[in-house]
């Protein structure tokens, strides 16, 4: 299944950066979820961003999608600071998926996609009244491309289905063209194959590929490492806040730094660490639920 | 992690539900028989519809309509709930025999139909008579009529139930669209004359007519009966399939059905009133479903923004004890009563910014006793206090004042009739309003938040001034409302806008279904139509009242005329949903 794959995947490092975040810093309490993460989105690049559940993976979109203030640290969309107001940040062109889907389940496919063009469509409250002829032409417009986009992730059948009633999988799709209706510049995906089986997952990727070929540039968090190292261009791997290792797919998958941050320390250095582990910095502290919104 | 397919997946893989739930286990040992206990429960039905009901003539001489003896012994001399019995016997007997396609579910509604009438019927006589002796046997009588339709009812149920009930069958007919559009006429027309059956069954109530209320009620039960019946034969959906085809040929006929109410049985000075009223709920909580159905966001004080609208039409009408001198054309004073109100919305909106969920229920609970005390305390001398503002002038157009009874090319028309056609007319407005903003970017972004409020932002949708519209939007409407109110009852005190308005409104669009205009109409119809029926309780009105808003929410708890969206969210009859595209959702488990 790699080789096919890694061939479709020409070396895209060094186009202009999108998206630009630097020192990125986030302080729950007493609890550094993020401590000074920096790193570009090259136009038209895929980044896969992995790491241990708790590493500050779902925090780190957050801040970039300002759902989240960094206590320190900017996220520049083309050199322009991006607001801290997720609905600012989207209008900007930086969309998202979620890790636990938050679709509007009783809301149809369609519909959950026209939602997505909300901010894309120029429809005051007064049309909103009145549905005259200019409100009935970008009704028409935004249907249409609703429709685009559900034909384009594959989910033209289920245009009238209401979202809860998706399989899963098709769910998880329908959250990716509810955020591409957005017409984003940047599209961050959180675990977009969490709960899906190979072929299903072959599916995303082939996906993922498609909307780069838009000319989005993707984020992509997963735990699944085989899929982001045939996905991605460049891979940054973040480690309880800090971003340990950044590179291309085959320098990632070679640092020893890496395997013992997913695999652990062996078994003897780990005992050793909690007998000896004083600074609270204790291994299993990787463990901590994923923070999400 | 989500696992929101999961009773999707579950409904969708069994077409045909596995029989459950008590009626299932109770009806299971006739299944051999189903078809015997069909007819015989329509038999008995029959019977019962013959035999005596009570054993003596009941004190105040009359129930229903008819003095003496007669109504013991000539089942037909009356009109009333035995003709009643009797149509729905016939039907069991017939369907039992006559294979038609969902004959269980429709013999299910029908049975229903023949205990409730029963039911109600015999509570009431045993309840006036003193005890079970009034409907058995007492001093040689013998009354065993509501017993022996109760057995009958019952027996239909069980019988259908056993039977099996099938899946509501579907109507694909295409006509002609003349056609079509001739059967809607047909229908709306026959649901005027129920509207009309409806509020004029039993009479109007009060002391000539002690027993309105029961036979009210039983009609109602009837009616229940027959709509679940029609209902599960399919037609009801096929007629809103065909409403939906001819959506502007259809608005308009219902426009017109409402309008020609006037010249139903229903045509008196009392009913064109209660209309009126009705209309005004209706109005005002089409606009609370705004706020609350599409918005998601509950509001406890909104009665407020009808009385506000009420209050600044009352001041700018020209009564003697209005604050401003001045006496403005109605239409205008509208206008401004509904910017007002909406301005208020806008204000009582803004703590949404900060609050979710039961905070924000509080602070509008806050705020609608704000209003009702600063009223009280007649604050700046603009709501007359416990005086009320009194004296407002009626409406008046070409010198014909609104409550002045008309006469129209030869028919003399009740008192009232004009503020019945002008409430008919606000309420279209106010349903076209109401459904052009929820189709729309707007009513989107609306429905959204209720959904999700974090997704729908990281949709770029900006919550607050969104929030903010719903609450300017359902204000606005109720102002209008208040305006008309305030012309038609001559009278605005502070009392008509209380906390229980407020929780009224609120029952009648979630009894009537979220989100749906025909759902607030229905509500408000049936929250003010049920206590001017029920008069005759007196003491037990509002218990009756508490327990049928307690049935309905039980039995039916996507409201009695759901949203689409709604009703897959609360249906619990898995046979009557349709698997999603023909793909049953399998795939519910989702590692962490």
């Amino acid at each position: 299944m790699n080789a096919p794959v890694t061939a479709e995947t020409p070396d895209r490092t060094g186009g202009r950066p999108i998206l630009a975040a630097s020192g990125v810093t986030m302080q729950f309490g007493g609890l550094r979820a993020l401590n000074d993460v920096s790193f570009d989105l090259d136009e038209g690049q895929i980044i896969g961003l992995i790491g241990p559940n708790g590493a500050g993976k779902t925090t780190l979109f957050n801040c970039l999608t300002g759902l989240y203030a960094p206590t320190s640290g900017t996220v520049a969309l083309r050199g322009e600071r991006l607001p801290q107001d997720p609905a600012l940040v989207t209008e900007k062109g930086v969309a998202r998926t979620f890790q636990n889907i938050r679709l509007f389940p009783s809301m149809t496919a369609e519909e959950n996609v026209l939602v997505g063009r909300h901010v894309r469509m120029k429809q005051g409250p007064l049309a909103s009244l009145l549905h005259g002829p200019k409100f009935k032409r970008s009704e028409a417009e935004a249907r249409e491309r609703t429709q685009e986009l559900l034909e384009f992730v594959g989910l033209s059948r289920f245009s009238d289905e209401l979202a809860r009633n998706l399989p899963y999988g098709d769910q998880r799709r329908l959250e990716i063209a509810r955020a591409l209706a957005t017409d984003p510049a940047v599209l961050l995906l959180d675990e977009p194959t969490a709960g899906m089986n190979a072929q299903e997952t072959e599916g995303t990727r082939r996906l993922i590929f498609a909307i780069r070929d838009l000319g989005i540039s993707v984020v992509v968090i997963e735990h699944d490492t085989k899929f982001i190292f045939t996905l991605c261009d460049r891979v940054l791997v973040l480690v309880q806040g800090e971003l340990l290792v950044a590179g291309s797919p085959d320098e990632v998958r070679g640092d020893p730094r890496v395997v013992e941050a997913y695999l652990g320390a062996p078994p003897e250095e780990v005992e050793a660490q909690l007998h000896g582990a004083t600074d609270g910095e204790a291994p299993g502290g990787a463990h901590r639920k994923e923070d999400t919104p | 992690m989500t696992t929101t397919t999961s009773p999707a997946g579950a409904k969708s893989n069994s077409p045909i539900p596995a029989p459950s739930g008590r009626l299932h286990r109770m009806a299971a040992p006739l299944a051999p028989h189903a078809t015997a206990a069909r007819v015989a429960g329509g038999v008995l039905t029959i019977i019962g519809t013959y035999l005596p009901w009570a054993t003596f003539v009941l004190n105040e001489g009359r129930y229903p309509e008819q003095a003496t003896l007669q109504f013991f012994t000539v089942p037909f001399g009356v009109t009333g709930f035995r003709l009643h019995l009797l149509i729905f016997g016939i039907a069991a007997i017939v369907l039992a025999l006559v294979r038609v396609p969902g004959r269980g579910r429709i013999l299910r509604g029908v049975g229903w139909g023949v205990v409730a009438v029963s039911i109600l019927n015999g509570l009431y006589i045993t309840v006036e008579g003193g005890g079970l002796g009034a409907i058995t046997a007492a001093g040689g009588a013998v009354a065993f009529g509501a017993i022996v339709a109760l057995l009958g009812g019952v027996l239909i149920v069980l019988g259908a139930t056993a039977g099996g009930i099938e899946r509501r069958p579907e109507w694909r007919w295409r006509l002609n669209p003349w056609a079509e559009r001739g059967a809607l006429v047909v229908a709306y027309l026959l649901l005027l004359f129920l509207v009309a059956a409806v509020l004029t069954a039993g009479g109007t109530g009060g002391a000539a007519n002690p027993y309105s209320g029961a036979v009210f009620l039983s009609f109602l039960g009837a009616l229940g009966g027959l709509l679940a019946a029609l209902s599960a034969s399919g037609l009801l959906n096929w007629v809103a399939a065909l409403a939906e085809r001819h959506r502007v040929f259809s608005v308009v006929v219902l426009l017109v059905v409402a309008l020609a109410l006037p010249l139903t049985a229903a045509g008196n000075e009392y009913w064109m009133t209660v209309a009126a009223n009705i209309g005004v709920y209706a109005a005002t909580a089409i606009g609370l479903n705004i706020v609350v159905g599409l918005a998601g966001l509950l509001d406890l004080g909104y009665v407020a923004f009808l009385g506000i609208g009420a209050f600044t039409a009352a001041n700018l009408s020209g009564a003697a004890a209005a604050k401003f001198d001045v006496h403005l054309p109605f239409a205008l004073v509208m206008v401004i009563s509904a910017i007002v109100a909406g301005l208020f919305g806008a204000v009582v909106g803004s703590p949404t910014l900060r609050v979710r969920g039961d905070y924000l229920a509080i602070v509008t609970l806050a705020f609608g006793e704000i209003f009702v005390r600063t009223a009280q305390n007649n604050i700046f001398g603009l709501t007359g206090g416990s005086n009320a503002i009194p004296g407002i002038p009626q409406v008046e157009l070409f010198g014909t004042r609104f409550s002045d009874r008309i006469v129209v090319g030869g028919i003399q028309l009740p008192a009232g009739v004009l503020y019945y056609v002008l409430i008919v007319l606000l309420v279209a407005l106010v349903m076209l309003v109401f459904s052009h903003l929820k189709e729309s970017r707007l009513g989107r972004a609306w429905i959204a938040i209720r959904e999700d409020e974090d997704a729908a932002r990281a949709m770029g949708i900006r919550t607050g001034p969104i929030k903010i519209m719903a609450f300017l939007c359902g204000a606005t409407l109720a102002g209008f409302a208040g305006a008309f109110f305030a012309h038609k009852t001559g009278t605005v005190s502070y009392e008509s806008f209380r906390f229980l308005e407020s929780v009224t409104l609120l029952a009648a669009v979630i009894l009537g279904g979220m989100g749906t205009v025909p759902g607030a109409v229905l509500g408000a119809s049936l929250l003010f139509v049920l206590p001017e029926k029920l008069r005759e309780f007196a003491d037990y009105r509002l218990l009756l009242f508490g327990l049928a808003l307690v049935f309905i929410m039980r039995f039916r708890p996507q409201g009695l005329v759901p949203d689409r969206h709604r009703r897959a969210e609360l249906a619990h009859d898995p046979a009557d949903e349709p698997p999603p595209g023909g793909t049953p959702a399998t795939r519910t488990e989702v590692p962490a």
